[in-house]
């Protein structure tokens, strides 16, 4: 929620929303009448705005920028189902993916998961340690990071839960709430390998504990080859310093990999030669399948797309027939660069390819998109995305028969949208 | 001269690469453990991303810890009992323990039922559950039918409980609520359900049988551990990697749409795709304040009706020596002629932990 909290503030904001009432009552009329022949005048046109007959405000008034007020719904959002009774301490707000251009979500926007709170960690008194079956055991402050080379790349992050409300059944009429559990961003750090080339890695220490310092001391055991490949430690996101919510000041990067895996408020890596059997990939974190075993050490995220355009919170209800429209979405995979995304609009039947545009990155959110004309009929509209390893995005009942429906984490099977005759778009499943 | 040519030729080859990006990509090699592509470093690439390749052979920042500081922060529990810390504590010290500081979010015996994770009851048999139809059973994921290890537990349960204040316990009171919990799982210490005056220490805890250790896949014990690991992700069936991409008349088990039943609306804040202006600001309000002056202010906001009163320092005064925890207890629980949650079931605990809160805080 953007704040407006100084006196002033409000009384100049309550004064314009007075006035954007007044303009947009006149705006709907001359909506209304550019469908006549006679097309009336805008006011918005005919008439100097406000903002170009007064003062503006002061360049600096915020220091630290904030969004224009009038975004104040592009926001991340929580639910009390996806928390233990209601409490926020230990739960999940998603990304309004409805309202995510390009491939870069803003810092201010990204999902956070906490299992007991947010830790505000003061960065003077902060301590990051290596140790176990290395050589040279280390203590780095984070000035200590910094002096090493650093690097910027490129990463989406995905909570392994993304979409588990959904097993059983579309359950949120909401692409926020379906697929909000991700974010993408440009991170700035260390790679691991830099630092621990110099401290002489056991080659039997083949595991490595990760273990943050908030109150849940969230840890996870990673494979040290995974360590040694493209993990690192990041202190920034999108040019500024990690926000307390994705681990301030420093959080680990493992690309591709469950986000959980992600360690944020990192406090040490400790090498061994067996896993530690953490809380987080046990007794959470697991695929229990139909079979009544459980998957473990499920690391990667699979190849995953999502229409973000039209979506239940952006629907074509304005649309007439005949409108030329593009459709797009988002792609993404945690086994490397997206490699082509199809688009469906009938439920799976046929499918056309799409294109995909921007920045084609490993690991990374990948944009695609379709121009369509719309002919007012109703739609299952779906997209499907191959990744450069080529696996493909299972049905819903493909993934169904290989897990179950229990199985909480790793759903990736093709998300469907039901474009209803007035443009309104829902949330279903094809599923049999 | 020698020099002048060799700058020359660095200068071409820079102009190539420059002109030709893509021919100069690092490669990539779908070798990664998970299946994946893994991107090789070289001539000043990463994938397509600029590095600096020069050699950092020697680069060191930090420094030694010390003795003490090891000894400080490696204090996690493994299965094979490395890290247990000495102590002990009984089923029985357990219970109480348990009652005292655990119950309010985990219910009695840790079955659950206050919204926080249930840590008891259910059966193995349970874990085949699926509910693929309305009103079925859902698989029970318990410490007793479904975590592999009770290393595990006694670690966390250091490391992170109570909740609110992690890492307050001594170590005879967490081996006491983790024998309490095995217990109340009917786990098996030596082949023998646990008793309340049955004592848990480093001595015994490997004599502890998990039911479930086995129910995990892929195996990653032993030196094999990483590499089964690997296996398992070399074949997509393994993992629910089975998509294939069809064209033109796919076909998928008669699949129809399967639209919401009950659609989960309950979100905050509430959806809007709005662009307007926010009159008022209530960002600085106490998360308590709506919930107090809803649901309690009827018979806080004064004395009259034998409650104690809003800013009264010596009503509450006299509620505070019971401790924070009892008055917790007893407003989601009711005391005297107050209902539980005063009278509203909807409250969340965590909404009541904020309204107590609220009307502590404002009563000093």
């Amino acid at each position: 929620m953007t704040k407006i909290s100084k006196a002033s503030n409000t009384e100049i904001v309550q004064s314009t929303r007075r006035d954007f009432f007044r303009k947009t009552a006149a705006y709907s009329v001359s909506a209304i009448a550019a469908t006549s022949i006679l097309s009336a005048d805008d006011e918005n046109i005919t008439h100097h705005s406000k903002w170009g007959t007064t003062l503006g405000d002061e360049l600096n008034k915020n220091p630290y920028g904030l969004p224009s007020p009038y975004e104040h719904n592009n926001v991340r959002r929580t639910t009390p189902l996806l928390s233990s009774a209601g409490d926020m301490h230990a739960a999940i707000s998603l990304t309004p993916l409805h309202e995510q251009e390009g491939i870069i979500t803003p810092n201010g926007l990204f999902f956070t998961r906490t299992h007991n709170g947010v830790a505000q960690i003061d960065p003077n008194k902060f301590r990051f340690m290596i140790h176990g079956m290395i050589e040279k055991p280390i203590v780095l402050t984070l000035e200590d990071i910094k002096k090493y080379p650093s690097e910027s790349v490129i990463h989406f992050l995905e909570c392994p839960s993304n979409g588990a409300a959904e097993w059983k059944g579309p359950q949120f009429n909401s692409l926020q709430f379906v697929k909000g559990m991700m974010s993408c961003t440009e991170w700035t750090g260390v790679r691991l390998k830099t630092i621990l080339d110099d401290l002489g890695v056991d080659p039997k220490a083949i595991w490595c504990l990760v273990e943050g310092q908030d109150g849940s001391e969230m840890s996870r055991t990673v494979p040290t080859e995974k360590i040694m490949d493209d993990a690192m430690l990041v202190y920034a996101m999108n040019g500024e310093a990690l926000r307390a919510e994705q681990g301030y000041p420093l959080r680990l990067l493992l690309p591709g990999w469950e986000a959980n895996l992600c360690v944020k408020w990192l406090k040490r890596l400790e090498f061994g030669d067996k896993p530690w059997y953490c809380k987080e990939e046990t007794s959470k974190y697991t695929t229990l399948t139909a079979s009544g075993k459980a998957i473990q050490h499920f690391y990667p995220l699979e190849v995953n797309s999502i229409i973000t355009s039209p979506c239940p919170e952006k629907p074509w209800t304005s649309l007439k027939k005949g409108d030329m429209i593009e459709i797009q979405g988002l792609a993404w995979s945690g086994h490397g660069k997206i490699k082509l995304v199809d688009i469906s609009f009938d439920g799976g039947k046929n499918w056309v390819e799409a294109n995909l545009k921007g920045l084609v990155l490993p690991k990374s959110w990948t944009r695609f998109s379709y121009i369509y004309k719309y002919e007012g009929k109703p739609l299952l509209l779906a997209s499907r995305a191959m990744d450069e390893i080529k696996n493909v995005q299972p049905t819903v009942n493909q993934e169904k028969k290989i897990i179950g429906v229990e199985g909480v984490y790793h759903r990736n099977s093709i998300c469907t949208w039901e474009v209803k005759e007035n443009g309104e778009v829902h949330n279903v499943q094809m599923r049999s | 001269m020698f020099k002048c040519d060799h700058k020359f030729i660095a200068t071409s080859v820079a102009a190539l690469v420059l002109g030709s990006t893509p021919v100069f990509a690092s490669s990539a090699k779908k070798n990664a453990l998970d299946g994946g592509m893994t991107y090789s470093r070289d001539r000043g690439m990463y994938s397509v991303y600029n590095i600096n390749e020069q050699d950092t052979k020697g680069m060191n920042h930090g420094r030694t810890p010390t003795a003490n500081e090891l000894k400080a922060w490696d204090t996690d529990i493994m299965p094979d009992g490395t890290g247990l810390p000495e102590g002990k504590g009984s089923v029985e010290e357990g219970d109480e323990i348990y009652e005292e500081q655990c119950g309010v979010c985990h219910g009695d015996f840790g079955a659950g039922g206050v919204g926080y994770p249930t840590l008891s009851g259910g059966s193995m048999d349970s874990l085949t559950n699926q509910r693929t139809a309305p009103g079925m059973d859902a698989p029970k994921r318990t410490i007793g039918t479904y975590w592999p290890q009770a290393s595990t537990l006694i670690w966390y349960i250091r490391d992170a409980m109570p909740y609110a204040h992690p890492k307050s316990l001594s170590n005879d009171e967490i081996y006491a609520l983790t024998a309490y919990l095995l217990a109340a799982n009917e786990i098996k210490v030596d082949g023998k359900e646990m008793d309340d005056d049955f004592v848990l220490s480093k001595d015994n805890f490997s004599k502890i049988k998990m039911p479930n250790e086995d129910g995990f896949y892929p195996n990653i014990n032993g030196k094999d551990g990483v590499e089964n690991v690997r296996k398992f992700f070399k074949d997509g069936k393994n993992y629910g990697a089975v998509g294939k991409r069809c064209m033109k008349n796919c076909k998928d088990d008669n699949a129809t749409v399967m639209r919401i039943g009950i659609e989960m609306k309950d979100v905050n804040p509430a959806y809007s795709t709005v662009r307007d202006l926010v009159p008022v600001d209530n960002s600085n309000a106490h998360p308590g304040k709506a919930g107090y002056e809803a649901n309690c202010a009827v018979c806080h906001a004064t004395d009259k009706m034998g409650a104690p009163a809003l800013g009264s320092k010596s009503d509450w005064d006299k509620v505070m020596e019971k401790g924070t925890t009892k008055v917790m207890m007893n407003a989601i629980n009711g005391v005297g002629s107050m209902p539980p949650k005063g009278g509203n079931s909807d409250l969340t605990e965590w909404q009541m932990q904020m309204i107590v809160d609220y009307m502590i805080s404002n009563s000093k």
